[in-house]
């Protein structure tokens, strides 16, 4: 159990003695159960910071935003509340040299022996309910309704990865809260087995994924929300061309675009196997793309797949260390040659 | 296209400069008999043949995708062939996970000396992708 106190007394105290700059946090939101990402600079606002089961953001998010604006200066380091998936996402942006340890102060959270839930699973639970708070107890969340409480065993509710997690106490930390507690729910890549078991043959595999793509709108809330996806220019944008006033028409209506921008079946297909390429190795499993789809694609499962598969295969498991080699920047003597005529 | 042309398959081939190429080329001036369905891409390096080129053959109608480089230990920057390996190992897995037929995608080492070697990779591809007909997943639907 996470003594919030203790968390806050923290907060107030690197704020305070100005070891940090700033503590990115989350903070109950105005509507409902929510709680939401806040960034505060006050030791006076150090008790607004919350710690519930609906702080599923990974806000390693807030850190790559705040570095990208132009306002960005080198300094004291930035604080961030982090999850033991936040803080393999860390890790990465650290490994990726988009921060260095030093500029980072991680407040460890441990999940212990729950999880944040899945606000899709809860609506299922309660039809029709909206929770005004959700909290931790034990092995089950406690939901506060109009009509009183209702204590939910934490495995009916909890997001899929949380029940498939492996270090739910983050690793890298400056100061953690809560225990290292063993923990009895799903194995890895437990929905991903499910989903092979399901649908077995190539033609079943491509009815389900076709069926899934067709739906994309390529409203890309799922790049926005990934820490992974800072490219400056992603590959479906291709705005960089260089014009010059002997840019001809044909030169501009002819520049490389890998993927079109707006939605069609073949587009939405390539967009997301570029995506799932392109966070092979860097993707630490936070799940917020797809938490975050309007239209429910279970993109979860393709970032899995070559997650199992660069473990299975390379041995690489991503956001272990700081000091690891990119996963496509490295390779082994034995990397599989089975598939090579 | 009328409906009695039989279908043949198109493949886009990258093959490396120093090795596949080469090859290829071999193939060519010792007049040995191939199919001749594989469009050639030389790359420098089977190293630089990036994922997205792969989906990018897919998207533009491609039935089937090769990549060729030198053999294991014989690339000429030293390590290409290892990345090309791991990176390219990924995109497989991956098409077969969205339910992309395994055959039309592949990967074979050929050195400048193995002219033969390359005909029989070809000859096989076309040979595994003919039962498969056009391929229309990854394709844009554009005109
Ligand atoms: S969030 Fe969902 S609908 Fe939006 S681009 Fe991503 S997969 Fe498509
Ligand atoms: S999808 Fe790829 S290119 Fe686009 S932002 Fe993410 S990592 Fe960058
Ligand atoms: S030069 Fe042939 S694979 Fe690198």
């Amino acid at each position: 159990m996470i003594d919030l106190g203790a968390l806050h007394t923290q907060v107030r105290d690197i704020l305070e003695t100005g070891e940090v700059r700033a503590v990115v946090g989350w903070r109950r939101g105005s509507r409902g159960m929510l709680a939401e990402p806040v960034t505060i600079a006050t030791p006076e606002e150090a008790e607004t910071l919350v710690w519930d089961p609906t702080c599923f953001h990974n806000l390693s998010l807030t850190l790559v935003e705040e570095r990208k604006k132009p306002s960005w200066r080198p300094g004291k380091p930035i604080a961030v509340v982090a999850k033991g998936c936040d803080a393999r996402s860390l890790t990465v942006l650290m490994q990726e040299n988009c921060f260095r340890r030093d500029e980072v102060y991680v407040i460890g959270v441990s999940c212990a022996g729950s999880g944040v839930l899945d606000e899709r699973k809860l609506a299922q639970r309660l039809p029709g309910v909206e929770p005004d708070s959700a909290a931790f107890d034990g092995d089950a969340f406690v939901c506060a309704t109009a009509g009183g409480e209702d204590r939910i065993p934490a495995r009916e509710l909890m997001a899929d990865r949380c029940l498939e997690c492996r270090d739910a106490h983050p690793k890298l930390n400056n100061v953690v809260f809560g225990e290292a507690q063993p923990r009895a729910f799903d194995p890895p890549f437990a929905a991903l087995a499910r989903f092979e078991q399901e649908q077995v043959g190539v033609a079943e595999r491509w009815q389900f994924w076709q069926r899934q793509f067709e739906r994309c709108i390529r409203c890309f809330a799922c790049r926005s929300v990934c820490p992974m996806c800072y490219c400056e220019e992603c590959v479906v944008d291709s705005i960089n061309m260089a014009v010059g006033a002997d840019t001809t028409a044909a030169e501009k209506a002819n520049r490389i675009r890998w993927i079109e921008r707006s939605a069609s079946r073949a587009d939405n297909i390539g967009y997301h196997m570029t995506r799932a390429l392109h966070l092979a190795g860097r993707c630490i499993d936070c799940a917020e793309c797809e938490r975050v789809c309007p239209v429910n694609i279970p993109l979860r499962l393709l970032n899995n797949k070559l997650e199992r598969e660069a473990r299975v295969a390379f041995g690489y498991e991503p956001g272990a260390s700081i000091d690891l080699p990119a996963l496509v920047a490295s390779f082994r003597d034995d990397d599989p040659n089975h598939f090579i005529r | 296209m009328s409906a009695q042309t039989p279908y043949e398959p198109k493949i886009v081939a990258f093959l490396c400069k120093w090795c596949s190429s080469a090859g290829s080329d071999l193939a060519g001036v010792s007049r040995i008999q191939y199919p001749a369905n594989a469009t050639p891409i030389t790359v420098a390096c089977s190293g630089g043949v990036s994922p997205q080129f792969v989906l990018s053959a897919f998207h533009k109608g491609a039935d089937g995708v090769l990549v060729s480089g030198c053999h294991i230990g014989d690339c000429h920057y030293m390590e290409g062939n290892f990345h090309a390996r791991r990176k390219l190992y990924l995109v497989k897995e991956l098409l077969e996970f969205t339910g992309v037929e395994p055959d039309r995608f592949r990967m074979s080492w050929v050195s400048a000396a193995e002219g033969a070697k390359f005909a029989q990779v070809v000859r096989d591809f076309v040979e595994d992708l003919r039962p498969l007909g056009p391929q229309d997943k990854l394709k844009a639907e554009r005109p």
